[in-house]
């Protein structure tokens, strides 16, 4: 067997046969998706022609063809979220693949005691996304006003003459921008280690510039969570309070899933 | 005047509209100048090597410079924003 072989994700094999896979379009939008069973778990893939996905035709496409990126990215995504509903998946990266199902066989059962140890993690929990949001204008006018220290400066500083002050206040709007970063993390933090309490796990995420936000406000805080179902409506009645709370001072919150683990499952690292 | 705050960071040069987006053009270079000066001055006064007078004719010369930037941007209908232009893979100017 030489074909070329998309590896979309991972299933414990009893669920499996407990639950037939549906019909589902695979990568080329020509074949289907399939099981392969590797001793207990199973692998969900599709067959993809070697030729027309070689590894430099693959890697000439993502940098080069933004249509094809965002309609294959697009069905990967859909796909594994499909799956991740009726499984418990250990989900693979975009664009996956393996030179043939034997090469696929020997890495699954190389790493078959981690595996079934990240099922056992995965099994009634879900994965949630929080990305926090702050307006620096409207915290900046908050700190600014309760901070005695930022007060005295002021008073100091409008006791100059008009060049000194200019001066001045250029290096108090920097203080301030310190001030102002400090409580962004500060707060975040503790809203983090918070939620954490809700959770079995919880990872910090690199936080995305305004660039692929396309938002005004800051994201401050980009974090993943691991929750027991039974969690879950705790955690988010606790954002929605945060939200409520802390609104005027110009926060915002944006909590999203279940995703399919992809932060928490070790085989995808 | 069209406001430039739909350009979202880009010069707006199309031909209907070329004086405005020249306009936004060399404010962005102005402010460009306008920030570096500002940040040698900073530089020198806490270096320590100035006079009380010096700094004090440095800091109001500053101050003018700042307020009639606010003025132009003010009249052209432009933010702090418009003036901080995408550089692409650079990313911002400012």
């Amino acid at each position: 067997m030489d074909g070329l072989i998309y590896l979309y994700g991972l299933i414990p094999a009893h669920e499996s046969r407990e639950r037939t896979l549906p019909s589902l379009k695979g990568f080329d939008g020509r074949g289907e998706i399939y099981t392969i069973p590797i001793g207990s778990i199973t692998a969900l893939v599709c067959n993809l022609d070697p030729h027309e996905y070689s590894e430099d035709s693959i890697k000439d496409k993502t940098n080069n063809d933004m249509e094809w990126l965002q309609e294959k990215a697009f069905h990967h995504h859909e796909t594994v979220l499909k799956l991740s509903k009726m499984y418990t998946i250990i989900p693979l990266k975009f664009c996956t693949l393996y030179m043939n199902q034997t090469s696929l066989e020997k890495t699954v059962r190389d790493h078959e005691a981690k595996m079934m140890d990240t099922f056992e993690l995965l099994t009634g929990n879900e994965e949630w996304n929080l990305k926090i949001y702050c307006d620096d204008e409207l915290l900046k006018t908050k700190v600014s006003q309760n901070n005695p220290v930022l007060e005295a400066k002021r008073a100091e500083i409008s006791e100059l003459p008009k060049g000194k002050q200019f001066f001045e206040k250029k290096k108090l709007d920097k203080l301030l921008e310190s001030e102002l970063e400090e409580e962004k993390n500060k707060v975040s933090e503790k809203i983090h280690e918070h939620l954490k309490e809700f959770a079995l796990k919880g990872n910090v995420k690199k936080t995305w510039g305004s660039n692929v936000t396309g938002r005004k406000d800051d994201m401050t805080w980009n974090g993943v969570y691991l929750i027991g179902d039974s969690k879950v409506e705790e955690f988010l009645g606790q954002i929605q309070q945060y939200e409520k709370d802390m609104k005027e001072t110009g926060w915002r919150f944006e909590a999203s899933g279940p995703w399919p683990a992809y932060h928490f499952s070790s085989f995808s690292k | 005047m069209q406001p430039a705050s739909q350009t979202n960071g880009k010069i707006n040069l199309d031909p209907d509209n070329a004086e405005h987006g020249l306009a936004q053009l060399v404010l962005t270079v102005i402010e460009l100048l306008r920030q570096i000066v500002e940040r040698h001055a900073i530089r020198r006064v806490e270096g320590g090597t100035l006079t009380d007078e010096q700094i004090e004719n440095l800091g109001e010369a500053l101050m003018n410079l700042e307020e009639k930037m606010e003025e132009l941007k003010e009249i052209f209908g432009l933010d702090a924003d418009d003036l901080n232009i995408d550089l692409g893979p650079l990313g911002s100017l400012l």
